[in-house]
């Protein structure tokens, strides 16, 4: 469909607004205060915490052999059977096919996972950020992502390295901006609602649980 | 959605003796107040946040023509398709044409303030699209057939047995009056919505004019759903939320959600930027986006411009003692509490909104919190002084401000005014009170007493006491 | 601590206090000349314009200011035992005249010189004891303009607390509007009512016996519902629990 109602005339109706109306100058350049860079630990345990403290689940260990019992646990209690995850992501099928015998699993596709009918499904990613600052996931749709696991699964499953840590949202927006993706989703946490009675319950339209397992 | 702003003292009066509304205001209000407050104290670099965030916004406002333009172009560029809307009219009539024309029968929409400000939904609806509402609070109003009462928890005036009853009767579920139940059955009937939409319709918290991008803030994940899973996505968009650099978003980002609901930042935030590529797997193959006008150029033009600024989060609605006294419906339209005083009769007209610039004590409660630091007060009492140039007042009151400055013109007159009033309080007025006063003041002793004046008035007693100096003229 | 030089103050004592609460201008003057003030009072002044300005009614509220800066013409500070009226001088002044440079100028000036009685006495005069004799348990309201207005919310306080027989207990939300709002009260007095409720169920919680305030328009309002209701509290001004003990002229 062609583009309605004509954009010029409501360039030149604002144009002719501000006429004669322009800035009183502002007060420039203030930039928030920068705190100096942290290290990879402190944006680690930062992250972590903020992470947490908004109802994520952090999981973290020199491999991931010894995380599988309590991550496994972690999707049993969900009530989760199937486990997928996107093509092409390799680091995030090796978990969850090393995670199969850990629980009731069994591995699913993306297209089946769509289904209304569907089982209850965990969703591995590899996520390609984790900010400190307010403790979010970056998953972006860049050079043909996808972003399924973490919007339809019933439990995300973001798997971190080191590497992706940054301190705030900046420095994440600078690096995708060079080869800006059609989506950039910044996930804090499981989905939440508050709109009966105020009451802060999880799980409103995306995932019920998140877990972050970050791996060297 | 048709104002009602000019009925405000009668609809607040309906809200005060409503017991039910005035629990759940208080209940709500309380609870994003202190979050807010906690959320602020927490975070040392909010106040220069605030500084930034109200200079981007203002400096963008002021040059509002070129970032505009950018947006568009930059957008376009990335395979969106602009319409521009003059007034919620043609926003209606552009949006089922866009329904029409790409065969939507089933849209899913998020909350969008601008949507109801030009009741999208129900132009979609009377174009025989089903429109779903996706954000719960806003699924809770469309089956009751209400409107939101807050900006940011549209169904902060129903009970969770309200709700239940209506899911009963509307959805046929089972009752429940667990809060996790309800949540569920919403999240499992709109599931089946999303997966099958046409359309998503959304508003937008931020559109950044260098990468002609869409910012969009939810907590529940509706609006990543809808702007995701079907093939078109519409969105609608006040011009005043362009901010220019897709770089200025996390200034905002810090601002919005501390100051709606308290949180350090909210729980799904998307950036999106044009259309599916041919390497996405998933995302709309159309985008949309209608920039609606509705009266803010001429808002633009002169002394309202700062009201602009506004990014919807609800806090001044939240701390203002009015607001928390009679709740959103009083307001009569699509924004209420004290953004809405100031909104409404610039969007709607004079007459039919001032009776809510008039409604604040300017406690100036709202400025305080504004993460943007619009001046709220400032601009009611620009309003005001409106009305009165604008021949809008009640007569009695320019005759009787027109009388108690005749009065004040001349400390005599009014000395000789107050010895009277004084001498009549000797005689008939018990124990130093009136209990009524006459005309348009009775109402304030309906409940309460008014002074009595004194016998003598100050200044006849301070000559008593201490003669007349030359000093003392 | 008396000071050398008598300290020129022209009292502003607001026509509300004029008319029904002498007592407070009196108070104000006893504590003003304690610490060594030489209080005039200029007898042409009225009232400030608030109500008027306030409302939108900006011709009668220009005509009432250009009047008030007659009377406070010349030197010397201008002091008030009403925030909201000190606040009207100080900030809204400058916008009323907004068109007229030569008015902006004198009432800037004006402004400068103008205080609420509590920071004159601690940010002019650097009182730390008011030297009171009342004793008794306050809460005290922070009316907003004077809060949020001038800033001013540690200095009543301060001196309070240095009363030997306060006990000053604080309220919750303390600067939370009591519902007075001037015109606003007449236009809606049912919100204002419930404000005012709101406000005095605050106050009751701390079981204090006093009310204080720094401004008379938020003391009108409060003390009119405890009037009415009889509640077991009594409003007073802060200039009054300064002064202490004093001869009140009959």
């Amino acid at each position: 469909m062609e583009p309605v109602g004509r954009k010029e005339e409501l360039l030149r109706r604002i144009a002719v607004a501000l006429r004669g109306h322009e800035a009183i100058k502002s007060a420039s350049g203030a930039t928030a205060g920068r705190e100096a860079a942290l290290s990879v630990a402190d944006r680690i345990a930062r992250f972590r915490n903020m992470f947490e403290s908004q109802g994520g689940n952090f999981l973290a260990g020199p491999s991931l052999d010894p995380l599988l019992p309590e991550l496994g646990e972690a999707l049993r209690i969900s009530g989760v059977t199937a486990l997928f995850s996107p093509r092409g992501d390799e680091r995030a099928r090796l978990v969850a096919e090393t995670l199969v015998p850990f629980g009731p699993f069994r591995l699913a596709s993306p297209g089946e996972i769509r289904q209304l009918s569907a089982p209850s499904s965990a969703g591995f990613q590899t996520a390609e950020f984790a900010i400190a600052e307010t403790g979010t996931i970056v998953q972006s749709g860049q050079k043909g992502k996808t972003l399924l696991p973490g919007l339809i699964s019933d439990v995300h499953v973001a798997i971190l390295s080191p590497a992706a840590f940054v301190d705030r949202m900046e420095e994440c927006l600078a690096a995708l901006s060079e080869d800006l993706p059609r989506t950039i989703s910044f996930i804090t946490g499981p989905s939440r609602t508050g709109d009966i009675e105020q009451t802060l319950t999880i799980g409103a339209h995306g995932p019920k649980k998140v877990i972050a397992v970050l791996l060297p | 959605m048709e104002p009602l702003s000019r009925f405000f003292y009668r609809r607040s009066e309906k809200a005060l003796s409503d017991a039910t509304l005035q629990a759940s205001i208080s209940r709500t209000t309380g609870k994003f107040v202190g979050a807010r407050a906690d959320a602020v104290a927490a975070f040392p670099g909010f106040e220069t946040a605030r500084d930034e965030g109200s200079r981007i916004k203002r400096e963008t406002l002021d040059r509002l023509d070129h970032h505009l333009g950018r947006f568009i172009d930059e957008a376009e560029r990335r395979g969106a398709v602009i319409h521009a809307a003059r007034d919620g009219a043609e926003a209606r009539e552009i949006a089922t044409r866009i329904a029409k024309e790409e065969g939507v029968t089933l849209a899913v929409k998020s909350k969008s303030m601008v949507g109801e400000e030009v009741d999208l939904t129900g132009a979609l609806e009377a174009a025989g699209v089903e429109v779903v509402e996706s954000d719960l609070g806003e699924f809770i109003v469309q089956l009751a057939g209400e409107t939101p009462s807050h900006i940011i928890a549209p169904a902060v005036h129903k009970t969770r047995e309200q709700v239940s009853k209506l899911f009963v009767e509307k959805l046929g579920e089972p009752y429940t009056d667990k809060i996790p139940e309800l949540v569920a059955i919403a999240r499992r009937r709109l599931r089946e919505k999303f997966l099958s939409a046409g359309m998503g319709v959304s508003g937008a918290n931020f559109l950044c004019a260098d990468t002609g991008s869409i910012a969009l803030v939810t907590n529940e994940g509706n609006g990543r759903m809808g702007t995701t899973l079907p093939r078109v996505h519409l969105v609608v968009a006040g011009i005043e939320k362009v901010i220019p650099r897709l770089s200025d978003l996390p200034v905002f980002l810090r601002l919005l959600p501390r100051s709606a609901t308290g949180q350090p930042i909210s729980t799904y935030v998307s950036v999106l930027t044009g259309v599916k590529r041919p390497e996405d797997p998933e995302g709309p193959e159309k985008l949309h986006i209608i920039l609606l006008d509705n009266g803010r150029s001429g808002i633009l033009k002169g002394k309202y411009r700062d009201i602009l600024k506004c990014i919807r989060c609800g806090a001044c609605l939240n701390i203002c003692p009015v607001y928390q006294s009679v709740g959103g419906h009083a307001y009569g339209w699509t924004y209420p509490g004290p953004i809405g005083s100031v909104l409404t009769p610039l969007m709607t007209g004079l007459a039919e909104g001032v009776p809510l610039a008039n409604a604040s004590t300017l406690c100036g409660a709202c400025a305080d919190v504004c993460p943007v630091k619009i001046p709220i007060p400032g601009l009611l009492l620009e309003l005001r002084a409106d009305e009165r140039d604008r021949g809008l007042k009640d007569p009695a009151e320019v005759f009787g401000m027109k009388g108690y400055a005749a009065v004040m013109s001349r400390a005599g007159i009014l000395e000789a005014l107050e010895r009277i009033a004084g001498v009549i309080s000797s005689v008939f007025l018990k124990e130093g009170k009136a209990p009524w006063l006459p005309f348009r003041f009775s109402g304030w002793t309906d409940r309460r007493d008014f002074p009595a004046p004194a016998p003598q008035p100050f200044r006849k007693l301070w000559k008593k006491q201490r003669g007349i100096r030359p000093w003392n003229r | 601590m008396a000071l050398n030089r008598p300290i020129p103050v022209s009292l502003f004592f607001t026509c509300l206090a004029d008319a029904f609460y002498p007592d407070v201008c009196f108070a104000t003057v006893a504590v003003l000349e304690r610490f060594g003030a030489e209080v005039r009072v200029p007898l042409s002044q009225t009232c400030c314009g608030q109500p008027a300005f306030n409302s939108g009614n900006r011709k009668e509220a220009g005509k009432m200011a250009r009047k008030f800066l007659q009377a406070f013409a010349g030197e010397g500070y201008i002091v008030t035992p009403s925030g909201s009226c000190a606040s009207m001088v100080k900030n809204e002044y400058p916008a009323l005249f907004r068109d007229e440079p030569t008015m902006v100028a004198l009432a800037s000036f004006a402004g400068e010189r103008t205080y609420e009685l509590s920071q004159f006495l601690v940010d002019v005069l650097g009182v730390t004891d008011p030297q009171s004799s009342f004793r008794g348990k306050v809460t005290y309201h922070d009316s907003c303009h004077l809060r949020r207005g001038l800033g001013v919310f540690e200095a009543p306080r301060k001196l309070l607390r240095s009363i030997p027989g306060v006990n000053l207990v604080e309220m919750e939300d303390s600067d939370r509007c009591c519902g007075f709002g001037g015109v606003f009260s007449i236009k809606y007095p049912h919100i204002s009512c419930r404000m005012a409720e709101d406000k005095i169920e605050r106050i009751l919680a701390t079981g204090a016996q006093f009310v204080t305030s720094g401004d008379i328009g938020c003391l009108m309002n409060i003390g009119g519902m405890i009037s009415r209701s009889g509640y077991p509290v009594k409003p007073i001004h802060l200039a009054q629990i300064l002064a202490g003990n004093f001869e009140v002229p009959s």
